[in-house]
């Protein structure tokens, strides 16, 4: 393949795609771009979540804390001398030295998202600190005072504070006579001023049920206290519930209830919006694409390229490219308007290769644009599944992390992406459109490219292409692996709402079913194609060499451990380490003889007919399915 | 220049081409002929490289098809014209120059000077609203924008009206004057007759016969005599206002003119009509398509 000629052809599909193109269809697709275009940042700019301003906090332009509410779009400052607790017109009050809250669980939520608020203020305020050892050394002291009652803030309002507190003076010790409450002293090096940062009582490890009030105070030398943001003193110290244990405690059998503030947003509607304007495009890039792809088999055109001095893979990805880069210029162009880095672009790159490489094969077996119609609505709907349904629950969810779409959603949200949530999230989408490509390239000749035969015999034509010895079985089982994967990542994220009772027996029957497939379809597709001896002893041979791949390729699957997904009942049920064979010596090679067993079972079906096939197939299925039963109860 | 040697193609259960052996000499016109589905198609793509052969070999030029180098000098015209149809001709014509890495001064300067020769005016509009003859030589001018050695056309003239055929025809020859050598099959036998040196016919896959038209002529055709008479005699025809005769030997001329002097007449001439390509292809595949 030369790159020199790959991008000849490129060039010629996109002066060709874009001249066929009549005037008025431009300006309406023009208008239509810059539509979504204009609409774009009024999105952004109006900010449609339900989560903005979501709890109002009483706190006075002079104090530390008024900045890190300001900046947080969950939280509304709210002026303190006009507001009051006990009306309800504010959640949270802070006072010079204390954080206020109330017994409803809003106010408790608020004084949550206000710790979460102040740490992340904090750590940027950090990150933009340029020596990281000046706040070095720190001495940290806490003190633990035992809870008498309830706070009375009664009264306490505005410029009020609990008893034993003064509003003028920040010197004064955020301890009241009526809350159980936590001291935190900090002492600088140098014994006077400190670097003023708001603290939130992060180290706060003395949390009860009861406690309901927030105070605590530094001290920074000589106590000195000013009302500068961040200028020396904070008082910290959180007490509240749950929100230590995480946004998603309550939700993955933590057994603690949890509250609005612990998912934030409440509903997903960013992360549904900005996956949604992600994938949208994808939509209408693979119907010119797959169009592209069927003309040139439709009355033979694309006959003179093959005996052109390209070579299929200049052909194939000369083709694919403007589209394929097409697809990434949108997307990149939403990613810029919408505040995204180049992360979001390398993360949107397999999804978009996917679609590309799908609809390719798409393309390659239909007969008729009827057909390719067909087969387009059925990738976009179950690519737009997998990608799109996990990222909606991105920071919500660790089941999210199966799509590159969770790691735009997270990019454009300012949230970490860890290495574990890239890789599997890109990982599968990339190998599985390469093996795509190679398996539609597989068709990509004269004797395949032109006829109309129907598509599950193109298929089959298709598996069978590469099958030219027993070692290929096993190395296209192991290539079938990306789908397995994605097959299964994505029955994990349809079945995760069911109950674990009735989730898991069907995830391992899903999985099972899905990985016999796998290792004997190709086979089958070999039989009929008269890839191989029909003798029995072959039959056998075959099935363990595909039983061997599928064994090997399946340690793939372990990137699921990278994000935490067998951490989930079901997760553990579908890529639990027993499954994956990594227990135990003893274990180990339990599922290669699983594998190598039930895959010669379809072979030997596969051998003799196709309903021969699907009852081995079945057979083997049960089998693997038994096994799934006894290792899943095995962990309990 | 073009070597075929024992060349089978299989499609499943069906043997396409059966042991098919054939040469054809640099600037020769080799013709393919024979009736559909005799292996004419599978052969020609087999030895354009489009086509993977079950066994034989092939050489083109010394060299394999696929191979790249072989295929910057060949020139392939498929039975039909698969265009694109929302391109010129020269916008189209210069895409494939670029791939064959013709650079683009001369590039442009043989698309012109093909298209006057194939007399195509019209060039600057979108191929979907020309005629098949027009597409037929923008099909043609593309398989020449290499400057080919080796021509391999599957039924140039298909379909095309017999102006343009003739046109087309003539052009195949005029490019075998210029040194390429062309290798292309057709139905239209008569064109075959006048442009080619050497023919193959096929039937079921087979080669059933090969050489030049002189050879093919002596081993299956036949000399005819039509005696015109002014009477009718056995097996005569009325042709005018005479009868005519035809019979395969000289003993059967005899015959005719005794039993013209027996019934009181007189012969009026006697013609020697030799055997066209189309006897011969009849009488090898017996009939037509």
């Amino acid at each position: 393949m030369k790159a020199k000629r790959t991008l000849r052809i490129a060039r010629w599909e996109t002066a060709r795609s874009f001249g066929s193109v009549d005037r008025k269809t431009a300006v309406i697709l023009l208008a239509i771009v810059l539509l979504l275009a204009a609409l774009a940042p009024a999105l952004v700019a109006v900010n449609p979540t339900p989560g903005a301003d979501l709890y109002r906090v009483g706190v006075s332009d002079s104090h530390p804390y008024h900045d890190v509410v300001s900046q947080d779009r969950r939280l509304q400052a709210v002026d303190p001398r006009t507001s009051s607790l006990e009306e309800g017109t504010i959640d949270v009050l802070v006072t010079q030295s204390r954080v206020v809250v109330t017994e409803t669980e809003k106010s408790q939520a608020a004084a949550g998202v206000l710790r979460e608020s102040i740490v992340a203020y904090n750590d940027r305020l950090m990150a933009r600190e340029t020596d990281q050892a000046a706040a070095f050394p720190v001495t940290v002291t806490l003190s633990y005072a035992e809870q008498t009652n309830l706070v009375d803030y009664t009264g306490d309002t505005g410029q009020q504070s609990a008893d034993g507190e003064t509003d003028d003076s920040g010197s004064e010790l955020g301890t009241t006579t009526d809350t159980a409450a936590l001291q935190t002293t900090k002492t600088s090096p140098s014994g006077d001023q400190q670097t003023p940062t708001p603290t939130d009582g992060a180290t706060d490890s003395s949390r009860t049920s009861s406690q309901e009030s927030i105070s605590g105070t530094e001290t920074a030398g000589d106590s000195k206290e000013t009302d500068t943001p961040g200028a020396t003193t904070v008082s910290g110290g959180y007490s509240g519930r749950n929100t230590d244990d995480g946004p998603l405690s309550g939700l993955f059998g933590s057994g603690q209830a949890g509250t609005p503030s612990g998912i934030t947003p409440p509903f997903p509607l960013e992360s549904l919006l900005l996956a949604f304007a992600f994938l949208l495009p994808f939509n209408f890039v693979i119907q010119a694409y797959g169009s592209s792809v069927i003309a040139e088999r439709i009355n033979r055109r694309g006959e003179p390229l093959l005996v052109a001095p390209v070579s299929r893979g200049d052909i194939i990805i000369g083709k694919a490219l403007p589209y394929f880069v097409g697809s990434l210029g949108i997307t990149a162009g939403i990613a810029f308007v919408l505040g995204g880095s180049v992360r979001s672009i390398v993360a949107i790159a397999p999804i978009a290769a996917l679609f590309i490489a799908a609809t390719f094969v798409a393309g390659m077996l239909s007969r008729s644009y009827k057909e390719l119609t067909f087969s387009t609505v059925t990738i976009s709907v179950v690519l737009t599944g997998y990608a799109f349904l996990p990222a909606v629950f991105a920071e919500v969810h660790p089941i999210a992390a199966i799509s590159p779409l969770t790691i735009v959603v997270n990019d454009l949200q300012g949230a970490s992406v860890g290495v574990g949530t890239f890789v599997l999230g890109t990982l599968p989408a990339t190998l599985s459109a390469g093996v795509l490509l190679a398996l539609g390239a597989g068709l990509y000749r004269e004797e395949d490219l032109f006829t109309r035969r129907p598509l599950p015999a193109k298929a089959l034509d298709a598996l069978a292409a590469p099958l030219r010895s027993r070692f290929r079985v096993g190395l296209w089982t192991a290539l079938f692996i990306p789908f397995v994967l994605v097959a299964e990542l994505m029955a994990v994220a349809a079945l995760f709402v069911l109950p674990v009772s009735l989730s898991i027996p069907l995830l391992l029957a899903v999985l099972a079913i899905v990985e016999e497939v796998a290792k004997s379809l190709h086979i089958y597709a070999g039989y009929r194609r008269g890839r191989f001896k029909t003798d029995r002893s072959n039959a056998i041979v075959l099935g363990i060499s595909s039983g061997v791949g599928f064994f090997l390729a399946e340690k793939i699957l372990g990137i699921t451990q990278l994000v935490g997904l067998p951490n989930l009942d079901i997760g553990r049920a579908a890529f639990g380490p027993d499954i994956l064979g990594l227990s135990t010596i003893g274990l180990l090679f339990a599922p290669l003889l699983l594998h190598s067993v039930t895959a010669a079972i379809s072979a030997l079906g596969a051998r003799e007919s196709r309903n021969r096939y699907f009852i081995g197939l079945i057979f083997a299925a049960l089998i693997h399915l038994a096994y799934n039963l006894v290792v899943v109860s095995s962990l309990g | 220049m073009i070597d075929v040697q024992g060349l089978k193609k299989q499609y499943g259960d069906v043997s396409a081409v059966r042991d098919v052996s054939f040469s054809v000499d640099s600037g020769d016109v080799f013709g393919l002929v024979g009736p559909n589905g005799a292996g004419k198609t599978s052969t020609l793509k087999a030895i354009a490289g489009l086509i993977e052969p079950t066994a034989g070999a092939i050489e083109v030029d010394g060299r394999k098809p696929g191979d790249t180098a072989m295929r910057k000098r060949l020139g392939f015209l498929p039975e039909e014209s698969p265009l694109y149809e929302d391109m010129t001709p020269r916008s189209y014509l210069r895409f494939f120059a670029d791939l064959y890495d013709v650079p683009t001064d001369r590039a442009n300067e043989r698309i012109e000077r093909t298209l006057d020769r194939l007399d195509l005016d019209v060039r600057d509009r979108q191929v979907g609203d020309f005629s098949k003859g027009m597409k037929r030589k923008v099909a043609i001018a593309r398989s020449l924008v290499n400057d080919p050695a080796v021509l391999i056309y599957d039924e140039p003239a298909s379909g095309l009206d017999p102006l343009t055929t003739t046109t087309v025809v003539e052009f195949t020859r005029e490019l075998a004057n210029e040194g390429k050598t062309v290798i292309f099959s057709a139905h239209d036998l008569y064109h075959v007759e006048s442009v080619c040196d050497r023919v193959g016919i096929m039937r079921d896959g087979e080669l059933a016969a090969i050489g030049s038209l002189e050879d093919i002529r002596e081993t299956f055709g036949d000399i005819e005599y039509r005696v015109y008479t002014d009477s009718k005699v056995d097996g005569a025809e009325q042709d005018g206002d005479r009868f005519v005769t035809t019979v395969g030997t000289m003993e059967g001329v005899e015959t005719v003119q005794e039993q013209t002097r027996s019934a009181g007449g007189t012969v009026l001439d006697i013609r020697t009509r030799e055997s066209t390509l189309e006897d011969v292809f009849l009488e090898i595949t017996g009939g037509p398509d």
